[in-house]
């Protein structure tokens, strides 16, 4: 009988060729007989064979690729990691992670967008450093996203000066409205130093993992590029706060309360020099606003 | 016995002859704009006579790639070719798609925009792969319909690509050939003609590539692609990361000659080779156009690269800048 349904034909190859044990198992698996019965026995019937291949052969030519290419996708979007693991080990994580969540973009940007829920999921509960793991993809992930994602470059930038035109009195009620690609990240392991160190060591060199140390982390972009800061816990609540909309002098009590315990920060003095670095660096903010919403750059 | 009404209407659409290339211009000899290639074409502007980009690498992009793709567009043609419209499949067209595929066009004006005769997933999953169709009349039925509903969408005509295949179903009935034309010429559209794909199926389908280029309605090729492939001994895969073979020019010169002057794409994917050595492929084809008397051929041209573990070639993926 030869097969001509269309929708049946489609599902079955998607089926067979997607199946991770391969064309064989595919095609004798529950899933693709329900659609065409035809079996790893009776692939002919459905796949014309060439003089020199078989029809499995000739699915798995499509079977290989769907893997290896969805697998060197992803390496592409988490480079540290696959390094940090070993290309091995990563695919083989990628491996299952394709498995569990197949490509449903029209897009390959999409593809990686759940793979730091996956290795949280998949978590191994006495494996300390699969925090260090996930903790690594979600830093990647938060750098390709930023990298292709909104931006400021278009845009006029905000002006520390702006800031101090404005009556001190009305300090206090000012709303920062943050860049749209800043994302601020804080992890348990130093992950932010583990991919310069990475990055900037040669590819042969092993690079061992580092212990726990928590780390608060800005990713953000500039003329395109992506950048990432070190910011200490008063800074990390600062932004925070801000970031999620709250006024000055709510985001500063905040910051004052993270600070109680730090004796290298002083407010008074550090709060002008990190306004000033974080306007030159026009990547932190897009405008500040007033009660009344108005704008002030 | 008279004929049918369908029938009828086929022969009316085929008598009535489009204009060469449905009228788009030909932009001659073009590259696709890869992410390793920007700053050597913003810094040099190299005189390349057009660019093809990957619409889905732009569609989404609010960062460097499209900010680069727009300057690229003040200064040369281009036309967008895109991966994921999966028109054969029975999936229900993806409209978001859609709307951002015209709303891209609509920025870049692109002089035409193309995507290929396959299906790249269905129930909601995408392999981002180009499947091969099952070839048959309600399969036809089934495209037209589509590419109708996709012109309609985008207010201009669309363009498919004849993409490499490595498997065949026994449920066909239609050659590609005749799938490919009667479908460009019911659902009035374009075709991209990539010649090494009809090579790489031909070997792999055990089918005549002239047969193919003789059968395509010639003037609704808008374009051609050229790429290399890979000679896996049993079957051949397009891998596009190979220089063009002796067979698959002599197969451009005879589309040229059949479809007169046509837009030519090199294409290459895989350990990308710097600009100018792309660009000085490229303008093999015109080499390629010459009198047999004139073309001087190079040691080796003939020969496919060769290895058994190829995979078919990689979709593009910007590549990401970080400090």
């Amino acid at each position: 009988m030869k097969h001509n349904d269309l929708d049946r034909v489609q599902r079955w190859m998607h089926a067979v060729i997607t199946h991770p044990d391969g064309i064989v198992a595919g095609a004798d698996a529950d899933k693709a007989r329900e659609l065409l019965d035809a079996g790893a026995g009776n692939l002919e019937s459905i796949v014309t064979r060439s003089t020199h291949l078989t029809a499995a052969e000739r699915l798995a030519i499509y079977g290989n690729a769907y893997y290896s290419r969805l697998i060197d996708c992803t390496g592409e979007v988490f480079p540290v990691l696959k390094r940090t693991l070993g290309e091995e080990v990563f695919n083989g994580f990628v491996f299952g992670y394709l498995q569990n969540y197949p490509s449903t973009s029209y897009t390959l940007h999409h593809l990686g967008r759940n793979f730091v829920g996956y290795l949280s999921e998949t978590r191994p509960e006495d494996a300390q450093w699969s925090d260090f793991l996930i903790d690594l993809a979600r830093l990647e992930w938060e750098i390709y996203d930023v990298f292709d994602g909104p931006g400021l470059e278009e845009k006029e930038s905000f002006e520390f000066e702006s800031l101090l035109e404005i009556d001190p009195a009305r300090w206090l009620n000012l709303r920062f409205k943050t860049a749209p690609c800043l994302r601020l990240l804080t992890t348990k392991y130093p992950v932010n130093n583990h991919y310069t160190l990475v990055r900037g060591t040669d590819e042969a060199i092993e690079i061992p993992f580092p212990g726990p140390e928590p780390e608060n982390i800005a990713i953000s972009r500039r003329d395109y590029v992506v950048r990432r800061y070190h910011l200490s816990l008063p800074q990390y609540v600062l932004l925070t706060e801000l970031q999620k909309g709250e006024p000055l002098g709510i985001a500063l009590e905040s910051c004052a309360d993270a600070a109680q315990n730090d004796p290298s920060i002083n407010l008074e003095h550090d709060l002008t020099n990190w306004f000033s670095y974080w306007s030159s660096e026009q990547s932190f903010f897009e405008n500040i606003s007033g009660e009344s919403e108005s704008q002030f750059s | 016995m008279g004929r049918s009404r369908s029938t009828v209407n086929f022969l009316r659409i085929v008598m009535s002859t489009p204009l060469p290339r449905l009228g788009h211009p030909d932009l001659v000899f073009g590259l696709g704009l890869r992410t390793v290639h920007y700053t050597h074409i913003l810094e040099e502007e190299p005189d390349i006579d057009w660019f093809e980009i990957i619409s889905e690498n732009y569609m989404d992009s609010q960062g460097r790639p499209r900010h680069v793709l727009n300057r690229i567009a003040e200064r040369y043609p281009l036309v967008m070719h895109g991966v994921s419209l999966s028109i054969g499949s029975t999936d229900p067209l993806d409209h978001t798609y859609l709307k951002k595929l015209k709303k891209l066009a609509a920025e870049i004006k692109p002089h035409w925009v193309s995507d290929h005769l396959c299906w790249t997933g269905v129930a909601g999953k995408n392999t981002h792969d180009l499947l091969p169709m099952l070839l048959t009349e309600h399969s036809l039925n089934h495209v037209i319909e589509r590419i109708r509903i996709v012109q309609d969408v985008l207010e201009r005509r669309f363009v498919f690509e004849n993409p490499s295949s490595y498997v065949g179903f026994t449920g066909s009935t239609l050659t590609e050939w005749e799938f490919l034309t009667r479908m460009a010429v019911e659902a009035d559209c374009g075709l991209l003609l990539d010649v090494n794909n009809v090579y790489v199926s031909s070997r792999n389908h055990e089918f005549d590539p002239e047969e193919f280029i003789d059968a395509i309605p010639a003037n609704r090729v808008v374009q051609i692609h050229l790429a290399g492939h890979t000679d896996c001994d049993t079957h051949l895969i397009d891998t596009h990361d190979h220089p063009v073979i002796d067979q698959v020019w002599d197969l451009y010169r005879k589309a040229v000659a059949r479809c007169g002057p046509v837009s030519t794409l090199l294409e290459w994917d895989a350990n990308i080779p710097p600009f100018p050595d792309l660009h000085a492929e490229v303008l093999k084809a015109k080499h390629q156009l010459r009198p047999e008397s004139e073309r001087v051929k190079e040691p080796g041209e003939d020969l496919a690269k060769t290895d058994s573990s190829s995979v078919p070639h990689p979709l593009h993926h910007n590549k990401v800048e970080v400090q």
